[in-house]
């Protein structure tokens, strides 16, 4: 064993003492963050220059509310509290009468648009007060060139439809005022189960929110992806290129073909931990500095590290192998493909499996061995309790199946490693994994 | 005693029989050449050896015993493919094959063993800086630095110029002096003539040759005349008794067939010819080897 730990040492050193690592450590969360560091940098730098809408209202009830809902909008809600600087756009309305050719009308103020002479324009079709009357005549569009993304589409909405809804009242002779809170929303506050303390008390429900709920699944099951990319599918073109450069018969020289092989994995895996152990100790400790300790899923950390393990293991023995059967850069990038599949089904079904954990498909895929580790995280760290033996019969399964993959890497790595020149067959690779 | 016995090994790849039902001595403390043409199974009796491949049948004795995996540690291996990990330095990479092979590392042996090879300035040089020949060096030194008892060197001396062939083999000599035994594997018969103890030739998977030089030459008897003549080669092909000549210009060497008599040929030769020298001599492992693995050649002894 002496001689497989020799050689994950080599391989440990090799890869942790180069700048590369460093930087990707540093890097890798930054990138993956990035969108969301940026969104929060870039909260307050809006593009505050007015934004011109043309109102073209049909039902000639609706123009003039919007006219005086924006006023009150670029009086009261486009300042910051403290600094009383503008941070948002004025929005400013200009109210145009349909003319008899509308579709003129819309092409010449779509033209204006892309002549940056205004942002925007609004149609209220003439039946929107009451679209059950005339459906085809009850459309309100609105026209810009990112329509759908378009903050003021979304502002238009509240002062259209509070507006609309008074006038149907006020159609069906009901008194507003003789209706308190008639327009008031009710939110659905999201909460966990009550649960019982060690005196048997009654503990209240805490609120569920969106961090436990999405954000630690997420930056686990994601956090074992970026692991497997770093410790174990390197070892594709390691391998390969060890056997290229001939460097592999002199070791062999000294090891056995399942000892290189098991010295590589374990390699991999300790660069793979060394990573993961920076990560999950700096958010340990940035979550409790920063107040979050709640949130930190302590019970599910060893989970999240057996199953790791067991991933890169499995991994590591699929890319060694495949490694071994490669003759240049070409073969290790058409086998890198399939080889991905136990790390990119979980990704592809993540948000499936995330809102509905217990779910058939969710229990099934979580006992498939290739997807076990990623899917079963995913799982534990939902805001859902999941019957206690499917992690465990996951495990057993996983474990089985992992052994089975490092028997059969390691006949085709014995037989495939110091063969130059072989083509690449998926017969060849089966043969050797088969008669070794 | 034997430090290997090859005892009816053979070694097939998808049909193609590498190694046909070899067996083989090699006795302890000897140098023994391994010589055969390009694929005639040398490289897969070394890997056997080194249980890099297992036989498909026959067995494999080392240092008196069943090969086991634990004896490599007891064998320093240069295969016939260079490889080192190139961003490493040298004396890191030597101290890693010698962890490798033997779980310790002699940093001293290391030194002197570069001292030696006269590598000292590039023991903090990576591997990717120095030249084909420093890196055969530095090669051999870690096959050798774990002090096996057992080397084998497959091809130690190509792409080496003849001051570096030198010093290699010396550092072998030395290396048997202390009682290594040595197998290596080499196309130049002329130094397997000057250093082997015996010479082992495998040829298309089957061994054809095993013994001492003298041993094998003397199975070959005294068949080649080796003659100056101030008419060259003319007429020599068609004289009686001379199955072939090969002419090297200045010297033409014949062979002649084995019921032949030295004396009348020279008369033959004498008659349309001016004789300025000859040699009656044993055949030379070069023409030993051609013999036997030149097809066009004629059949050997």
């Amino acid at each position: 064993m002496y001689k497989v730990f020799r050689l994950a040492l080599r391989e440990y050193i090799a890869a942790v003492k180069t700048k590369g690592f460093i930087i990707g450590l540093v890097m890798l969360p930054i990138f993956m963050s990035g969108s969301i560091i940026a969104m929060a940098l870039l909260k307050d730098h809006v593009d505050t220059r007015a934004r011109h809408i043309v109102v073209i209202d049909e039902t000639q009830q609706l123009g003039q509310v919007l006219v005086e809902a924006a006023e009150k909008r670029n009086s009261e809600q486009i300042f910051d509290e403290e600094s009383g600087e503008q941070n948002q756009p004025e929005y400013l309305i200009d109210l145009q009468e349909p003319e008899p050719d509308l579709q003129l009308q819309m092409s010449r103020l779509s033209e204006r648009i892309r002549n940056a002479e205004i942002h925007a324009f609004l149609y209220i079709g003439a039946a929107a007060i009451h679209p059950s009357v005339d459906m085809e005549n009850a459309s309100i569009n609105y026209h810009s060139e990112s329509a759908a993304l378009d903050d003021v589409r979304g502002w238009l909405r509240d002062p259209i439809n509070n507006h609309l809804r008074k006038l149907r009242l006020e159609d069906a002779g009901i008194d507003e005022s003789q209706i308190p809170d008639l327009f008031a929303w009710s939110w659905i506050d999201a909460k966990g189960l009550l649960t019982l303390d060690e005196d048997g008390n009654i503990v209240d429900a805490v609120a569920s929110n969106e961090l436990q709920s999405i954000a630690v699944p997420l930056i686990m099951v994601m956090l074992m992806f970026m692991m497997s990319m770093m410790g174990a599918m390197p070892q594709l073109s390691a391998v390969m290129e060890e056997k290229t450069q001939r460097i592999v018969e002199v070791i062999l020289g000294s090891i056995t073909p399942f000892q290189f092989m098991l010295g590589k994995i374990l390699g991999g895996l300790a660069v793979a931990l060394t990573s993961t152990l920076v990560y999950v100790g700096g958010g340990v400790l940035f979550m409790q500095y920063r107040g979050f300790e709640a949130f930190i899923p302590y019970d599910i950390l060893p989970w999240f590290f057996v199953n790791l393990v067991i991933l890169l293991f499995m991994l590591g023995a699929l890319m060694t192998s495949l490694g071994s059967v490669a003759n240049d850069a070409k073969d290790a990038q058409s086998l890198s493909f399939p080889a991905m599949f136990p790390m990119m089904i979980p990704m592809f079904v993540m948000f499936p499996v995330l809102k509905e954990p217990l779910s058939t498909f969710a229990t099934w895929l979580s006992l498939i061995p290739p997807f076990t580790p990623m899917v079963m995280i995913l799982r534990l760290a939902a805001p859902v309790s999941i019957p206690a033996w499917q992690p465990w019969a996951g495990l057993v399964g996983v474990i089985l199946f992992t052994l089975l993959v490092v028997w059969g890497g390691a006949r085709i790595f014995r037989a495939a490693i110091l063969m130059q020149g072989v083509p690449l067959k998926f017969s060849n690779i089966l043969r050797w994994m088969t008669k070794g | 005693m034997n430090t290997i016995i090859l005892d009816s090994i053979t070694k097939s790849f998808n049909g193609f029989t590498a190694v046909d039902n070899l067996s083989l001595e090699v006795p302890a403390g000897s140098i023994y050449g391994f010589i055969g043409p390009n694929g005639s199974g040398k490289t897969t009796t070394i890997r056997m050896i080194m249980n890099i491949f297992y036989p498909d049948s026959g067995n494999i004795q080392i240092f008196g015993e069943p090969h086991r995996e634990t004896h490599t540690d007891r064998i320093g291996y240069l295969p016939e493919e260079r490889g080192l990990y190139k961003k490493m330095k040298v004396r890191e990479l030597l101290k890693f094959y010698s962890e490798l092979k033997s779980g310790r590392s002699d940093l001293k042996e290391i030194d002197r063993w570069l001292e030696k090879m006269e590598l000292s300035d590039w023991g903090n040089k990576k591997v990717d800086t120095l030249s084909k020949g420093m890196s055969q060096k530095v090669q051999f030194i870690a096959t050798v630095v774990s002090k096996p008892d057992l080397i084998i060197l497959d091809e130690p001396f190509s792409g080496l110029d003849p001051v570096n062939t030198n010093n290699l083999l010396t550092a072998m000599l030395d290396l048997q002096k202390q009682g290594a035994t040595i197998i290596f594997s080499t196309h130049d018969m002329g130094t397997a003539e000057k250093v082997c103890d015996y010479i082992f030739m495998i040829h298309k998977g089957k061994k054809v040759l095993d013994g001492t030089l003298a041993e094998i030459q003397n199975k070959y008897g005294t068949d080649t005349l080796k003659i100056r003549c101030e008419n060259k080669a003319a007429g020599l092909a068609s004289i009686d008794g001379v199955r072939k000549v090969h002419d090297f210009g200045q010297i033409q060497e014949l062979r002649l067939t084995p019921d032949s008599d030295h004396q009348v040929i020279l008369k033959e030769i004498m008659r349309s010819n001016t004789l300025l020298s000859f040699e009656i001599m044993k055949p030379s492992l070069h023409d030993i080897f051609v013999r036997i693995a030149d097809t066009r050649e004629d059949s050997h002894v």
